[in-house]
């Protein structure tokens, strides 16, 4: 039941998005998140819209995942939408009560709406050819530099290591929890949303417990397995840029280069 | 010398004043494949604790290969020398990857990367969970994911394992698979130290040391111990089944020339003592 979240779920393949460095991914998907933010007019959209959809096809990812977890964000994109269009400024082309539609409105509902569903494409695309380890190995990597300002890259982390590691297993006791206060005759379905919510509470006090104990009894496992923080620490796993990474970053400056011209000479839309 | 040494080794959890080890005294051989049973609460996974410095006695030593387990210098050395497998296998596997979660104790001895890889490698075939190194933990059984744990601690290449209570959350399979690894793990000659209260396990050791109350209430060969039916019981101990209904079948008045231990042995000493 709370198993299928279409969003954030790995899926295995062997396309060139899967093989790219984890490292070279995130730094590509934090220029595209910037690129899709900085297209003032359409034809700056047009182009990062169309290097979206070219990495979607290149993704060996069913379309139809990406239309799942566009599912889970259609409210906020409708929403947004409706809200912006009254924004505009201009002659109005339809006024009810004290709102009113410009067409400058529109242009912008169109922008928010389009950026939205790129930023949820996009982002769903690292997350969905990127197993969680090695995204957070990459974090770790790409963080290093602020070991100077004594972040303590290696324990954020791990604690995100164990985080992704322990939520199956949660969720699993979770079911199991539910099950046994069902049986016990606890009644969760019925009554209204304070009803509901103060149903949860037979749930969650056993789930907390029970993860205190695994976090003493992981704690540890991890003293018998040697563990003394980060330092002196080696991976087994070492990333280095292959020739396909090279591709990955030609294509992202091409597209940046595209971006950055058609703003340029091109006027703004909004 | 004997690989691992105690000598009278007294210890008091911090929130309590009543003693959990009163002084005990044991030793295991280098190879040796030894059972340590007792019930709940007898200071046994306690024990098992201060055989790799995650607690040090309150009072007297313990020596593992010569070194003190109350020196901080060789704490590490010694946790790499001797592993320690836990009961609850979910507990003790950090990583979402199998591979990634052997490779944890090498990456924290600072092993060379190739190095991990080839111990990683060795230790998942040795647990015989190779063609499953690229799966995730959460979908494995119980007795899956208790192999990997062990291919987690073989991978720092210890020489003593101390197993405690593995298989105590495993249906019969798992407790059966696991029982098969650490018999190959003996033959490879790594030391064993195995807690359970299954006797059915502890028969396969070379040696058994029944504990009650933090003391050691009778140690030996596994003929000898369970031949104690009397003792075990008094101290609210079970014995193996077979050793259980040959007891039952003297006391009614027949002969056995010795105790059996499993079922094939019971078997032939009944068609022997029916003649």
């Amino acid at each position: 039941m709370i198993r299928d979240v279409a969003l954030g779920q790995y899926m295995p393949g062997k396309g060139i998005v899967h093989k790219a460095d984890p490292r070279l991914k995130i730094l590509i998907l934090i220029a595209f998140i910037v690129l899709i933010f900085c297209s003032f007019n359409f034809i700056a959209l047009g182009v990062v819209s169309a290097a979206v959809a070219v990495v979607i096809a290149l993704s060996d990812i069913p379309v139809k995942y990406y239309f799942k977890s566009l599912k889970v964000i259609i409210f906020i994109v409708i929403i947004t939408s409706i809200i912006n269009m009254f924004y505009g400024t201009g002659e109005p082309i339809f006024r009810f009560w004290i709102l009113k539609i410009t067409m400058s409105g529109i242009i912008r509902a169109i922008f928010v709406t389009v950026r939205i569903i790129l930023l949820i494409l996009i982002s769903s695309c690292l997350t969905f050819t990127t197993s969680p380890t090695d995204l957070t190995d990459a974090i770790e990597r790409l963080m290093k530099p602020l070991k100077i300002f004594r972040v303590k890259v290696h324990e954020i982390a791990m604690m995100m290591t164990i985080a992704l590691r322990f939520v199956p297993t949660l969720l699993e006791e979770t079911d199991k929890i539910m099950s046994a206060q069902k049986a016990r005759g606890a009644d969760m379905e019925s009554g209204g949303l304070i009803k509901k919510v103060k149903a949860m509470t037979p749930i969650l006090i056993p789930l907390f417990v029970s993860a205190f104990r695994r976090a003493y009894d992981l704690a540890m496992a991890m003293e018998c397995r040697c563990y003394q923080g980060g330092d002196g620490r080696t991976r087994m796993k070492s990333l280095h840029l292959q020739k396909h990474d090279v591709y990955c970053i030609i294509f992202a400056a091409v597209v940046l280069a595209g971006v950055v011209v058609c703003d340029v000479f091109i006027a703004p839309a909004i | 010398m004997s690989f691992i040494s105690a000598s009278g080794v007294k210890y008091a959890y911090e929130d309590s004043d009543k003693l959990a080890l009163k002084g005990i005294t044991l030793k295991v051989n280098k190879g040796e494949f030894v059972a340590l049973l007792g019930h709940n609460g007898c200071g046994k996974s306690t024990m098992a604790k201060t055989l790799n410095a995650l607690l040090t006695p309150s009072e007297g030593v313990i020596y593992v290969d010569g070194m003190d387990t109350s020196d901080e210098e060789v704490t590490y050395e010694i946790r790499r020398n001797v592993g320690l497998v836990l009961q609850n296998p979910d507990n003790q596997l950090v990583a979402s990857i199998i591979e990634e979660d052997v490779a944890f104790g090498p990456e924290n001895l600072g092993v060379e990367p190739a190095e991990i890889r080839r111990r990683v490698d060795n230790a998942l075939k040795a647990v015989d969970m190779y063609e499953y190194r690229t799966h995730a933990p959460h979908k494995l059984s119980g007795g899956q994911k208790q192999r990997v744990a062990i291919a987690g601690i073989l991978a720092m290449e210890p020489s003593c394992i101390v197993f405690d209570e593995p298989t105590a959350m495993l249906d019969p399979n798992g407790r059966e698979e696991v029982m098969r690894t650490i018999k190959t793990l003996k033959e490879k000659g790594i030391t064993i130290v195995l807690i359970t209260h299954y006797m059915e396990e502890a028969v396969l050791a070379d040696r058994v040391i029944v504990m009650d109350e933090g003391e050691i209430l009778i140690q030996g060969e596994p003929e000898k111990v369970f031949s104690q039916v009397n003792l075990l019981k008094k101290h609210a101990l079970d014995v193996p089944q077979a050793t259980e209904l040959a007891y039952k079948l003297i006391g009614a008045g027949l002969r056995f020339s010795k105790m059996p231990l499993n079922t094939d042995e019971c078997v032939s000493l009944l068609e022997e003592a029916l003649g």
